[in-house]
Protein backbone atom coordinates (compact mmCIF):
# COMPACT_ATOMS: atom_id res chain seq x y z
CA UNK A 1 0.00 0.00 0.00
CA UNK A 2 1.22 3.50 -0.78
CA UNK A 3 1.70 5.77 2.21
CA UNK A 4 0.22 9.18 1.41
CA UNK A 5 2.05 12.40 2.28
CA UNK A 6 0.62 15.46 3.98
CA UNK A 7 0.50 17.31 0.64
CA UNK A 8 -1.64 14.62 -1.00
CA UNK A 9 -4.09 14.69 1.90
CA UNK A 10 -4.11 18.51 2.10
CA UNK A 11 -2.64 18.58 5.60
CA UNK A 12 0.03 20.69 7.26
CA UNK A 13 2.05 19.69 10.32
CA UNK A 14 2.95 22.03 13.18
CA UNK A 15 6.70 21.52 13.52
CA UNK A 16 6.69 22.46 17.20
CA UNK A 17 3.93 20.35 18.76
CA UNK A 18 3.43 17.95 15.82
CA UNK A 19 -0.29 18.44 15.49
CA UNK A 20 -1.69 17.83 12.02
CA UNK A 21 -3.90 20.60 10.64
CA UNK A 22 -5.84 21.11 7.43
CA UNK A 23 -3.65 23.05 5.01
CA UNK A 24 -5.91 26.13 5.26
CA UNK A 25 -4.82 26.72 8.86
CA UNK A 26 -1.89 29.10 9.41
CA UNK A 27 -1.64 29.09 13.20
CA UNK A 28 -1.50 25.98 15.33
CA UNK A 29 -4.61 25.55 17.48
CA UNK A 30 -2.66 23.65 20.08
CA UNK A 31 0.54 25.66 20.61
CA UNK A 32 -0.02 28.87 18.65
CA UNK A 33 3.02 28.49 16.38
CA UNK A 34 2.81 29.50 12.71
CA UNK A 35 2.01 26.45 10.56
CA UNK A 36 3.42 25.93 7.07
CA UNK A 37 3.14 22.81 4.95
CA UNK A 38 6.84 23.14 4.10
CA UNK A 39 9.40 25.48 5.67
CA UNK A 40 8.93 28.77 3.74
CA UNK A 41 11.78 29.60 1.31
CA UNK A 42 13.65 26.52 2.50
CA UNK A 43 15.69 26.07 -0.70
CA UNK A 44 16.91 29.67 -1.26
CA UNK A 45 17.69 30.00 2.46
CA UNK A 46 19.67 26.77 2.52
CA UNK A 47 21.55 27.76 -0.63
CA UNK A 48 22.56 31.11 0.81
CA UNK A 49 23.69 29.71 4.16
CA UNK A 50 25.58 26.88 2.46
CA UNK A 51 27.39 29.24 0.09
CA UNK A 52 28.14 31.67 2.91
CA UNK A 53 29.63 28.91 5.04
CA UNK A 54 31.71 27.71 2.09
CA UNK A 55 33.15 31.21 1.67
CA UNK A 56 33.88 31.53 5.40
CA UNK A 57 35.61 28.16 5.41
CA UNK A 58 38.35 29.32 3.04
CA UNK A 59 39.96 31.95 5.32
CA UNK A 60 39.12 29.75 8.32
CA UNK A 61 41.49 27.11 7.01
CA UNK A 62 44.20 29.36 5.59
CA UNK A 63 44.62 31.92 8.38
CA UNK A 64 46.04 31.21 11.85
CA UNK A 65 43.58 30.05 14.50
CA UNK A 66 45.61 31.18 17.47
CA UNK A 67 48.90 32.90 18.08
CA UNK A 68 51.12 31.82 20.97
CA UNK A 69 53.54 34.43 22.28
CA UNK A 70 56.10 32.95 24.64
CA UNK A 71 59.78 33.33 25.52
CA UNK A 72 60.44 30.79 22.80
CA UNK A 73 59.03 33.26 20.26
CA UNK A 74 55.85 33.84 18.33
CA UNK A 75 54.00 30.85 16.99
CA UNK A 76 50.93 31.16 14.78
CA UNK A 77 49.15 28.04 13.61
CA UNK A 78 46.29 27.19 11.31
CA UNK A 79 43.85 24.40 12.15
CA UNK A 80 45.69 21.90 9.96
CA UNK A 81 49.04 22.78 11.51
CA UNK A 82 47.52 22.08 14.93
CA UNK A 83 46.40 18.66 13.72
CA UNK A 84 49.85 17.90 12.29
CA UNK A 85 51.50 19.07 15.51
CA UNK A 86 49.59 16.49 17.55
CA UNK A 87 50.14 13.85 14.89
CA UNK A 88 53.93 14.33 14.96
CA UNK A 89 53.99 14.29 18.75
CA UNK A 90 52.26 10.95 18.86
CA UNK A 91 48.87 12.17 20.15
CA UNK A 92 46.98 10.42 17.38
CA UNK A 93 43.69 10.41 19.30
CA UNK A 94 43.63 14.18 19.75
CA UNK A 95 44.86 14.75 16.21
CA UNK A 96 41.98 12.61 14.97
CA UNK A 97 39.36 14.40 17.11
CA UNK A 98 40.51 17.86 16.01
CA UNK A 99 40.78 16.82 12.37
CA UNK A 100 37.30 15.29 12.38
CA UNK A 101 35.61 18.13 14.25
CA UNK A 102 37.32 21.09 12.56
CA UNK A 103 38.33 20.01 9.09
CA UNK A 104 36.35 16.98 8.00
CA UNK A 105 32.93 17.79 9.51
CA UNK A 106 32.54 21.37 8.17
CA UNK A 107 33.53 20.36 4.62
CA UNK A 108 31.42 17.21 4.81
CA UNK A 109 28.42 19.27 5.96
CA UNK A 110 28.69 21.79 3.15
CA UNK A 111 29.15 19.03 0.57
CA UNK A 112 26.13 17.10 1.84
CA UNK A 113 24.00 20.28 1.94
CA UNK A 114 24.80 21.02 -1.68
CA UNK A 115 24.12 17.40 -2.63
CA UNK A 116 20.72 17.62 -0.90
CA UNK A 117 19.91 20.86 -2.69
CA UNK A 118 20.81 19.21 -6.01
CA UNK A 119 18.55 16.22 -5.24
CA UNK A 120 15.65 18.62 -4.72
CA UNK A 121 16.59 20.79 -7.67
CA UNK A 122 16.87 17.98 -10.22
CA UNK A 123 14.24 15.76 -8.60
CA UNK A 124 16.46 12.71 -8.17
CA UNK A 125 13.70 10.75 -6.47
CA UNK A 126 15.71 7.54 -6.18
CA UNK A 127 18.31 9.32 -4.03
CA UNK A 128 15.81 10.82 -1.59
CA UNK A 129 16.22 8.17 1.10
CA UNK A 130 20.02 8.28 0.87
CA UNK A 131 19.79 12.07 1.12
CA UNK A 132 17.67 11.85 4.25
CA UNK A 133 20.22 9.53 5.88
CA UNK A 134 23.03 12.00 5.10
CA UNK A 135 20.86 14.83 6.42
CA UNK A 136 20.42 12.98 9.73
CA UNK A 137 24.19 12.59 10.00
CA UNK A 138 24.97 16.28 9.42
CA UNK A 139 22.18 17.25 11.80
CA UNK A 140 23.76 15.08 14.49
CA UNK A 141 27.39 16.16 14.05
CA UNK A 142 26.65 19.84 13.38
CA UNK A 143 27.46 21.39 16.71
CA UNK A 144 30.72 19.47 17.16
CA UNK A 145 32.52 21.76 14.73
CA UNK A 146 32.39 24.42 17.44
CA UNK A 147 34.96 22.35 19.37
CA UNK A 148 37.99 24.21 18.11
CA UNK A 149 36.44 27.59 18.87
CA UNK A 150 35.93 26.55 22.47
CA UNK A 151 39.47 25.18 22.70
CA UNK A 152 40.93 28.46 21.43
CA UNK A 153 38.67 30.48 23.71
CA UNK A 154 39.72 28.45 26.74
CA UNK A 155 43.40 28.63 25.94
CA UNK A 156 43.28 32.37 25.39
CA UNK A 157 41.47 32.76 28.68
CA UNK A 158 43.79 30.53 30.65
CA UNK A 159 47.20 31.39 29.30
CA UNK A 160 47.67 34.97 30.45
CA UNK A 161 51.17 35.29 31.83
CA UNK A 162 52.05 38.77 30.71
CA UNK A 163 55.58 38.79 29.23
CA UNK A 164 56.13 35.08 29.75
CA UNK A 165 53.42 33.59 27.61
CA UNK A 166 50.12 34.77 26.16
CA UNK A 167 47.82 33.29 23.59
CA UNK A 168 45.70 35.48 21.33
CA UNK A 169 42.96 34.50 18.95
CA UNK A 170 43.90 34.43 15.28
CA UNK A 171 41.70 35.83 12.51
CA UNK A 172 40.59 32.32 11.50
CA UNK A 173 38.69 31.84 14.76
CA UNK A 174 36.05 34.38 13.78
CA UNK A 175 35.57 33.17 10.21
CA UNK A 176 35.53 29.58 11.42
CA UNK A 177 32.85 30.39 14.00
CA UNK A 178 30.81 32.10 11.28
CA UNK A 179 31.23 29.12 8.96
CA UNK A 180 29.96 26.74 11.65
CA UNK A 181 27.00 28.97 12.50
CA UNK A 182 26.14 29.24 8.79
CA UNK A 183 26.17 25.45 8.32
CA UNK A 184 23.93 25.08 11.37
CA UNK A 185 21.51 27.69 10.02
CA UNK A 186 21.56 25.93 6.64
CA UNK A 187 20.70 22.59 8.26
CA UNK A 188 17.88 24.23 10.19
CA UNK A 189 16.40 25.88 7.11
CA UNK A 190 16.49 22.74 5.00
CA UNK A 191 13.18 20.88 4.89
CA UNK A 192 13.99 17.20 4.36
CA UNK A 193 10.41 16.50 3.24
CA UNK A 194 11.20 18.30 0.00
CA UNK A 195 13.48 15.38 -0.92
CA UNK A 196 10.47 13.08 -1.20
CA UNK A 197 7.88 15.47 -2.62
CA UNK A 198 8.87 15.18 -6.29
CA UNK A 199 9.07 11.39 -6.23
CA UNK A 200 5.68 11.20 -4.54
CA UNK A 201 4.13 13.58 -7.03
CA UNK A 202 5.39 11.39 -9.88
CA UNK A 203 4.12 8.21 -8.22
CA UNK A 204 0.71 9.76 -7.69
CA UNK A 205 0.60 10.97 -11.31
CA UNK A 206 1.59 7.51 -12.58
CA UNK A 207 -1.12 5.92 -10.49
CA UNK A 208 -3.77 8.34 -11.73
CA UNK A 209 -2.71 7.60 -15.27
CA UNK A 210 -3.09 3.82 -14.86
CA UNK A 211 -6.50 4.28 -13.26
CA UNK A 212 -7.51 6.60 -16.09
CA UNK A 213 -6.28 4.21 -18.80
CA UNK A 214 -7.93 1.30 -17.03
CA UNK A 215 -11.28 3.11 -17.16
CA UNK A 216 -10.86 3.87 -20.85
CA UNK A 217 -10.07 0.24 -21.64
CA UNK A 218 -13.12 -0.83 -19.69
CA UNK A 219 -15.35 1.30 -21.90
CA UNK B 1 -6.74 6.96 15.95
CA UNK B 2 -5.15 10.38 15.62
CA UNK B 3 -3.39 11.41 12.45
CA UNK B 4 0.07 12.91 12.54
CA UNK B 5 2.77 13.34 9.92
CA UNK B 6 6.45 12.48 9.91
CA UNK B 7 8.60 15.61 10.35
CA UNK B 8 11.33 14.22 8.12
CA UNK B 9 9.53 12.75 5.12
CA UNK B 10 5.95 14.06 5.33
CA UNK B 11 4.21 10.67 5.45
CA UNK B 12 0.84 10.83 7.19
CA UNK B 13 0.66 8.24 9.95
CA UNK B 14 -2.21 7.20 12.20
CA UNK B 15 -1.24 6.97 15.86
CA UNK B 16 -3.22 4.75 18.24
CA UNK B 17 -5.34 6.44 20.89
CA UNK B 18 -3.50 4.76 23.76
CA UNK B 19 0.22 4.74 23.12
CA UNK B 20 2.26 1.84 24.41
CA UNK B 21 5.58 2.55 26.17
CA UNK B 22 7.47 1.41 23.07
CA UNK B 23 8.84 3.78 20.44
CA UNK B 24 6.89 4.60 17.31
CA UNK B 25 8.76 5.00 14.05
CA UNK B 26 7.78 6.29 10.63
CA UNK B 27 6.85 3.33 8.38
CA UNK B 28 8.32 5.13 5.37
CA UNK B 29 11.65 6.61 6.55
CA UNK B 30 12.06 5.08 10.04
CA UNK B 31 12.30 8.46 11.80
CA UNK B 32 11.32 8.52 15.47
CA UNK B 33 7.68 9.60 15.78
CA UNK B 34 7.00 9.08 19.44
CA UNK B 35 8.71 7.86 22.56
CA UNK B 36 7.48 7.95 26.10
CA UNK B 37 8.95 10.62 28.38
CA UNK B 38 9.62 10.49 32.10
CA UNK B 39 7.16 11.82 34.70
CA UNK B 40 7.14 15.62 34.95
CA UNK B 41 8.05 15.60 38.65
CA UNK B 42 11.25 13.67 37.87
CA UNK B 43 12.19 16.10 35.13
CA UNK B 44 11.51 19.09 37.39
CA UNK B 45 13.79 17.61 40.07
CA UNK B 46 16.52 16.96 37.50
CA UNK B 47 16.24 20.48 36.04
CA UNK B 48 16.50 22.01 39.53
CA UNK B 49 19.57 19.84 40.22
CA UNK B 50 21.17 21.08 37.00
CA UNK B 51 20.50 24.69 37.96
CA UNK B 52 21.90 24.11 41.46
CA UNK B 53 25.05 22.58 39.97
CA UNK B 54 25.42 25.66 37.83
CA UNK B 55 25.79 27.94 40.86
CA UNK B 56 29.26 26.71 41.94
CA UNK B 57 30.39 26.84 38.30
CA UNK B 58 30.26 30.61 38.44
CA UNK B 59 33.05 30.81 41.03
CA UNK B 60 34.96 27.48 41.04
CA UNK B 61 38.09 27.42 38.87
CA UNK B 62 38.18 24.76 36.13
CA UNK B 63 41.90 24.81 35.60
CA UNK B 64 44.92 26.48 37.07
CA UNK B 65 48.23 26.81 35.31
CA UNK B 66 51.70 27.27 36.61
CA UNK B 67 54.50 28.66 34.48
CA UNK B 68 57.75 29.33 36.33
CA UNK B 69 56.05 29.98 39.62
CA UNK B 70 53.35 32.27 38.26
CA UNK B 71 49.85 30.94 38.73
CA UNK B 72 46.83 31.66 36.64
CA UNK B 73 43.42 30.11 37.11
CA UNK B 74 40.04 30.69 35.57
CA UNK B 75 36.43 29.66 35.95
CA UNK B 76 34.38 28.58 32.92
CA UNK B 77 33.08 32.12 32.55
CA UNK B 78 36.39 33.88 33.05
CA UNK B 79 38.09 31.69 30.46
CA UNK B 80 35.60 32.78 27.82
CA UNK B 81 35.23 36.31 29.14
CA UNK B 82 38.91 36.98 28.56
CA UNK B 83 38.16 36.83 24.84
CA UNK B 84 35.65 39.62 25.24
CA UNK B 85 38.19 41.70 27.12
CA UNK B 86 40.66 41.10 24.28
CA UNK B 87 38.18 42.55 21.82
CA UNK B 88 36.82 39.32 20.30
CA UNK B 89 33.27 40.18 21.23
CA UNK B 90 31.48 37.98 18.74
CA UNK B 91 33.34 34.76 19.51
CA UNK B 92 33.15 35.44 23.25
CA UNK B 93 29.41 36.05 23.20
CA UNK B 94 28.82 33.08 20.91
CA UNK B 95 30.77 30.65 23.09
CA UNK B 96 29.34 31.88 26.37
CA UNK B 97 25.83 31.61 24.93
CA UNK B 98 26.15 28.16 23.38
CA UNK B 99 28.43 26.64 26.00
CA UNK B 100 26.81 27.87 29.19
CA UNK B 101 23.86 30.24 28.97
CA UNK B 102 21.64 28.35 26.53
CA UNK B 103 21.86 25.08 28.53
CA UNK B 104 20.96 27.05 31.68
CA UNK B 105 18.14 28.91 29.93
CA UNK B 106 16.81 25.60 28.61
CA UNK B 107 16.52 24.32 32.17
CA UNK B 108 14.78 27.53 33.29
CA UNK B 109 12.36 27.25 30.35
CA UNK B 110 11.65 23.60 31.18
CA UNK B 111 10.70 24.65 34.71
CA UNK B 112 8.52 27.43 33.30
CA UNK B 113 6.79 24.83 31.13
CA UNK B 114 6.47 21.90 33.51
CA UNK B 115 5.76 23.55 36.87
CA UNK B 116 2.59 25.36 35.69
CA UNK B 117 1.35 22.21 33.94
CA UNK B 118 2.01 20.17 37.06
CA UNK B 119 0.00 22.76 39.00
CA UNK B 120 -2.89 22.28 36.61
CA UNK B 121 -2.57 25.21 34.22
CA UNK B 122 -3.58 24.70 30.58
CA UNK B 123 -0.70 23.76 28.25
CA UNK B 124 -1.56 26.69 26.02
CA UNK B 125 -0.36 29.15 28.67
CA UNK B 126 3.18 27.76 28.40
CA UNK B 127 3.19 27.13 24.64
CA UNK B 128 5.38 30.18 24.01
CA UNK B 129 8.08 28.91 26.40
CA UNK B 130 8.00 25.56 24.66
CA UNK B 131 8.54 27.19 21.28
CA UNK B 132 11.54 29.13 22.60
CA UNK B 133 12.88 25.90 24.12
CA UNK B 134 12.44 24.12 20.78
CA UNK B 135 14.42 26.84 18.99
CA UNK B 136 17.22 26.74 21.57
CA UNK B 137 17.63 22.97 21.53
CA UNK B 138 20.01 22.99 18.57
CA UNK B 139 22.21 25.68 20.07
CA UNK B 140 22.98 24.27 23.48
CA UNK B 141 26.52 22.94 23.28
CA UNK B 142 27.51 22.04 26.84
CA UNK B 143 28.89 18.69 25.68
CA UNK B 144 31.10 20.34 23.06
CA UNK B 145 32.41 22.73 25.69
CA UNK B 146 33.14 19.80 28.01
CA UNK B 147 35.16 17.91 25.40
CA UNK B 148 36.96 21.13 24.43
CA UNK B 149 38.15 21.47 28.05
CA UNK B 150 39.68 18.01 27.75
CA UNK B 151 41.40 18.97 24.49
CA UNK B 152 42.66 22.22 26.03
CA UNK B 153 44.05 20.28 29.01
CA UNK B 154 46.04 18.02 26.71
CA UNK B 155 47.28 20.97 24.67
CA UNK B 156 48.27 23.00 27.72
CA UNK B 157 49.89 20.14 29.61
CA UNK B 158 52.82 20.50 27.22
CA UNK B 159 53.24 24.19 28.05
CA UNK B 160 52.75 24.43 31.78
CA UNK B 161 52.04 22.58 35.01
CA UNK B 162 48.32 21.99 35.20
CA UNK B 163 45.96 21.54 38.09
CA UNK B 164 42.44 20.49 37.35
CA UNK B 165 40.07 22.51 39.51
CA UNK B 166 36.92 21.39 41.26
CA UNK B 167 34.95 23.35 38.68
CA UNK B 168 35.68 20.74 36.03
CA UNK B 169 34.17 17.92 38.09
CA UNK B 170 31.11 20.03 38.82
CA UNK B 171 30.84 20.78 35.10
CA UNK B 172 30.87 17.06 34.27
CA UNK B 173 27.94 16.51 36.65
CA UNK B 174 26.23 19.66 35.35
CA UNK B 175 26.42 18.25 31.84
CA UNK B 176 25.21 14.79 32.90
CA UNK B 177 22.12 16.12 34.71
CA UNK B 178 21.47 18.55 31.84
CA UNK B 179 21.62 15.71 29.35
CA UNK B 180 19.38 13.41 31.42
CA UNK B 181 16.83 16.22 31.83
CA UNK B 182 16.59 16.91 28.10
CA UNK B 183 16.35 13.20 27.25
CA UNK B 184 13.64 12.59 29.84
CA UNK B 185 11.53 15.44 28.56
CA UNK B 186 9.15 14.42 25.82
CA UNK B 187 7.19 17.41 24.49
CA UNK B 188 4.30 15.18 23.37
CA UNK B 189 3.42 14.67 27.03
CA UNK B 190 2.58 18.36 27.48
CA UNK B 191 -0.18 18.12 24.90
CA UNK B 192 -1.36 14.67 26.02
CA UNK B 193 -2.42 16.28 29.29
CA UNK B 194 -4.34 18.79 27.21
CA UNK B 195 -6.46 16.01 25.75
CA UNK B 196 -7.26 14.77 29.25
CA UNK B 197 -8.24 18.26 30.40
CA UNK B 198 -10.68 18.80 27.58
Amino acid sequence: MRLPSDIELGKALCLHCEKLHPVTRHTCTRCGAPVHQRIPDSIPKTWSFAIASMLFLIPANLLPMMIVNSIAGKDAGTIMEGVLYFFHHGSYGIAFVIFTASVFVPFFKVTVLIYLLLIVHFGWASRAMQGLKLFRIIHFVGKWSMLDIFVVALMVGLVQFGGLATIVTGPAALTFAFAVVMTMLATESFDSRLLFDIGRKREAAAMNKTIHEGKRDGK
Amino acid sequence: MELTACKQCGTVVGMPEHLSPSQYRCPYCNALLHRRGQAFTDIIIMAVTTLLLFVPLTFLPVLSLNIMGIRSSATLFEALWQLYADGYHIIAVLSILTGLLIPVLMMVLLLLILVPIRLGYRPKTVALYYRIYDHMKEWGMAEVYLISIMVAIIKLSKMATLHVGLGLFVFVFFFLTFYITTVWFNPDDIWDEDAVAE
